[in-house]
């Protein structure tokens, strides 16, 4: 039933350019269906700018984005999510003055099931829905341990919970294709160790094709399947966890020149 | 119809002059300020107060309106903007409507909503502009508007102004500089009041004006012609303000004069904002994202 | 006074306590209404009709400005364009109330729709700028166009013998006000809230959860100009003459404000901080001709200003102590409470 080779994500020759600054410069990537990628690279190499770009918030003036086998350039981002392209944000994406639980349901809501409209007005089907939607959310708020605050408001919860929180909304809006922006990004060594299972667990188990912005190297080369390399917008280089680890220009890269010679 | 566009130029002049307020607000902390008409309000009674109704000299008044201004501008960034910086815009804008609001009410508190006739600067007659009768006040309306935007534009390019460009961006970057963002909140909102009181000195005496004159009837086209700039452009907001006046003048003429259309000149200023939005929302000067 | 703040916000009455509490109140502001609707006579019947109309525009404000986000500085025009439409098919087509009321709404969705296809487009706040325009232009265009608002004199909206008594028009008022409230609840605790909440918040984050975010401000905004519509209606029909002086454009500025005050997405703050302004300009000439000093400088202009002068210290307080409006004030009693009640 996997079916491996099958390119879920395809960008090709992503060019952005604010006024004078160019962003991306000739940007290309493939993510193939069931694995995890990795896209690394030094502070403003363009990584946010890429995921800005993939999921419709930017428009590039250069290049197109293909998502699950078809032309998705010109699809404003709403229409993008609902193929199944679900990204977090680096900042977190949970949304302050709901509580756990109906950030979760929000996270559901393209396949709500019902028009806005007839739960404005209440229609018969609504209510039923609702309640399913409910028992759904509270499915996934155990898995992911956060049953004991579903009805507490997100913004008095610390850190790590919400970041969980936001988690457990990526996998509630039932994604083909999550892009994960610096999911251990204030975490522990060891949550950030817990997290890969969590990630390989999902892809594994869940069939669920990743692709992840990530600072932490451990983590990359513990559960990366393939890692792309950004530097000022360009591609620097592509290859396996450990073949990127050992080479010299990604070393460059991330200590700067004058560290090399030092 | 050659009057009534050289009436819309120097009418323009007055927007610019608001716009330039605005877009400087904007610049440094994103929210549209719906107090800068009433900056040359309050500028405007004040400087009545003192040289017609205190009889005292036409210096005094100004010097007196544009301080009364400044004052209002720091009291408002004090007890208003700088408490409500962590709230959301849609509360800070709100909040900015409840001051206008709030000078207008002072100010018809304070002294009786009637009109009122201010003097000029300069007195004398009237020259002829292709066939419109120009105030000498008017000229020098023009006048100050062109020096102001180029010193603002000038103003932005200096390390201060950068710091208060930073301050929108990133406290931090405005820290690095050396510059407080307390400091530099105080100097955006002070030098705002200050050119909204200047457009509200020089504006007064072209016309009558009542309680409210700045917000009630300026302001909307001030935020057109900044809207029509770019939002974030200072030459766009000098043109913006001078196309405005020009745009709602030739509305009077060919809507009204010719079409007998009641409120043509609001309407003229509502059917360009909607243009502009439609065709070219990053306006004539703005970047598109 | 911020830690005081803190604490009323952390209170939550749980269990039955709050249940009985909730009771209560829903119990007394029923009764806060209904004994000077019995027993007031005409003029308590007339007055409630305004709060409720009121509470009507202020509720139409909370679902743009509370949900959505956004701000109208024009919303005067929807509720006049409304008051006209009914005014018009009442008296030029001599059409029924109910036919009346429907005009009323659509007309107020229409221009809201043409309103905002244009100006929501845009991130940010444009639509304040685009709407206070609008407002403007409708005052001094729509509003003079002699056939459709009958010039100075106005135009009449006539009562129909079903709802000719002030009683029967006050009933009918609160039976619109109960089913904006119903939508509201209803709005709020479907897909249509959570995603508002999202596009207000972050709309980059909303659209990226799959939620269209022009759709749900435009969606928003003509239900806005729907209720807005509506409540023009219901007050042509109250006051059965409609002219355009009782649509100044700073009359936008005072109803945004007000409800800030009430709390926004607080239903009962709104309703309270409406009907206050509503009876405000009715019974603050009395109240204060009633006083034992007279101020000197008290005239009719004063009059006029008094109710923005009062919205605005009122604003400015609630912003600097209690930003959830009287809603915040109330939320220890009105919120569910308990670990197990999901809403807010």
């Amino acid at each position: 039933m996997k079916r491996t080779g099958r390119h879920l994500l395809k960008a090709d020759g992503l060019g952005l350019r604010f006024g004078g600054l160019q962003v991306l410069d000739e940007l290309s990537l493939t993510v193939p269906e069931g694995r995890i990628v990795g896209l690394i690279g030094p502070n403003g190499a363009g990584k946010t700018s890429c995921f800005n770009c993939l999921t419709g918030i930017y428009r590039p003036q250069r290049g197109r984005v293909s998502f699950d086998g078809r032309d998705v350039s010109r699809l404003p981002t709403h229409r993008r999510a609902r193929l199944g392209m679900t990204r977090t944000w680096q900042n977190l994406g949970v949304i302050d003055s709901l509580t756990v639980t109906e950030n979760v349901m929000l996270a559901q809501h393209q396949r709500a099931g019902y028009g806005a409209l007839a739960g404005i007005l209440g229609m018969a089907g609504t209510w039923h829905r609702e309640r399913e939607l409910r028992r759904d959310a509270a499915e996934i708020l155990d898995y992911f341990g956060l049953a004991d605050v579903a009805g507490e408001r997100v913004a008095e919860l610390p850190y790590g919970t919400r970041k969980t929180c936001d988690m457990a909304m990526a996998l509630a809006s039932d994604p083909k294709l999550l892009l994960l922006d610096e999911p251990a990004s204030g975490l522990s060594p060891e949550e950030a160790l817990g997290l890969a299972d969590t990630l390989r667990e999902l892809r594994d188990r869940l069939r669920l094709t990743i692709l992840m912005i990530e600072h932490h190297v451990p983590l990359v080369a513990e559960v990366c399947d393939y890692v792309y390399v950004l530097n000022f917008g360009r591609l620097l280089t592509e290859g396996g966890p450990e073949e990127i680890q050992r080479h010299p220009d990604v070393i460059a890269a991330y200590l700067g020149d004058g560290h090399a010679t030092a | 119809m050659g009057a009534f566009f050289a009436l819309g130029l120097f009418q323009g002049a007055v927007y610019g002059l608001l716009a330039v307020g605005i877009v400087l607000v904007y610049k440094a902390k994103r929210v549209f300020n719906f107090a800068q008409g009433e900056f040359g309000g309050v500028a405007a009674f004040c400087a009545f107060g003192l040289t017609v109704a205190l009889g005292l000299p036409y210096w005094v008044g100004v010097v007196g309106g544009l301080a009364a201004a400044v004052a209002m501008g720091l009291v408002v960034e004090r007890v208003v903007v700088r408490p409500l910086e962590s709230s959301s815009r849609t509360i800070m804008l709100v909040a900015l409507v409840g001051v206008a609001l709030f000078a207008v009410a002072v100010t018809v508190l304070a002294a009786e909503p009637v009109p009122r006739v201010m003097p000029p600067i300069v007195e004398g007659g009237t020259v002829d502009i292709l066939g419109a009768g120009i105030l000498p006040q008017q000229l020098i309306l023009l006048a100050v508007l062109a020096v102001l935007a180029a010193a603002m534009a000038w103003f932005f390019k200096t390390d201060l102004g950068l710091a208060v460009l930073a301050s929108s961006q990133d406290l931090r970057a405005a820290q690095v500089v050396g510059i407080s963002p307390t400091a530099v909140s105080r100097l955006v909102w002070g030098l705002a009041a200050l050119l909204g009181g200047i457009a509200g000195l020089l504006y007064a005496p072209v016309g009558i004006f009542t309680p409210g004159f700045m917000t009630f009837t300026m302001l909307v086209p001030a935020f057109a012609a900044a809207v029509l700039g770019g939002m974030t452009s200072l030459p766009g907001a000098f043109i913006g303000g001078l196309a405005i006046g020009v745009v709602q003048n030739l509305g009077i003429y060919l809507l009204g004069q010719q079409l007998a259309v009641p409120g043509a000149a609001e309407l003229g200023v509502f059917a360009l904002l909607m243009l502009v939005l439609l065709i070219r929302p990053q306006g004539l000067f703005g970047k598109a994202v | 006074m911020t830690t005081a703040t803190l604490v009323l916000t952390r209170v939550r009455i749980r269990g039955r306590l709050g249940l009985v509490l909730r009771v209560v109140l829903v119990l007394a502001a029923l009764a806060l209404v209904a004994y000077p609707l019995f027993y007031g006579g005409d003029v308590w019947a007339q007055r409630i009709s305004r709060a409720a109309i009121y509470a009507v525009i202020g509720l139409s404000i909370n679902t743009l400005t509370g949900h959505a986000g956004q701000i109208s500085l024009g919303h005067q025009a929807f509720v006049g364009i409304g008051a006209f439409s009914a005014a018009f098919m009442a008296s030029q087509l001599a059409a029924p109330l109910g036919f009346g009321l429907a005009a009323a709404a659509l007309a107020g969705t229409v221009t809201a729709l043409l309103v905002g296809m244009v100006a929501l487009r845009v991130t940010g706040l444009y639509l304040t700028l685009v709407t206070l325009a609008f407002g403007l232009t409708a005052e001094t265009t729509i509003f003079n166009w002699r056939e459709f608002t009958g010039g100075g004199a106005g135009a009449f909206a006539p009562r129909p013998a079903l709802v000719e008594t002030d009683f029967a028009y006050a009933v009918l008022c609160l039976g619109v006000l109960a089913l904006v409230l119903y939508v509201d609840w209803r709005l709020v605790s479907t897909k249509t809230g959570r995603a508002l909440a999202a596009v207000r918040n972050n709309e980059d984050i909303a659209a990226t959860l799959g939620v269209n975010v022009t759709g749900y401000k435009l969606g928003a905004f003509c239900f806005s100009g729907l209720v807005a519509g509506l409540a023009g209606g219901l007050f042509a029909y109250w006051n059965q003459v409609v002219q355009a002086l009782d649509f100044e454009f700073q009359v936008a500025l005072v109803w945004v404000l007000m409800t800030v005050v009430g709390g926004l997405r607080s239903r009962l703050g709104v309703i309270i901080a409406s009907s206050f302004f509503a009876l405000l300009p009715l019974t603050l000439p009395n109240f204060l001709s009633g006083l034992p000093w007279q101020p000197p400088f008290l005239n009719e202009a004063v009059y006029h200003v008094l109710p923005p002068f009062i919205v605005v210290v009122m604003l400015l307080l609630v912003l600097r102590f209690f930003p959830g409006g009287i809603g915040q004030l109330l939320a220890p009693v009105t919120r569910r409470g308990g670990p197990k009640g999901a809403k807010r």
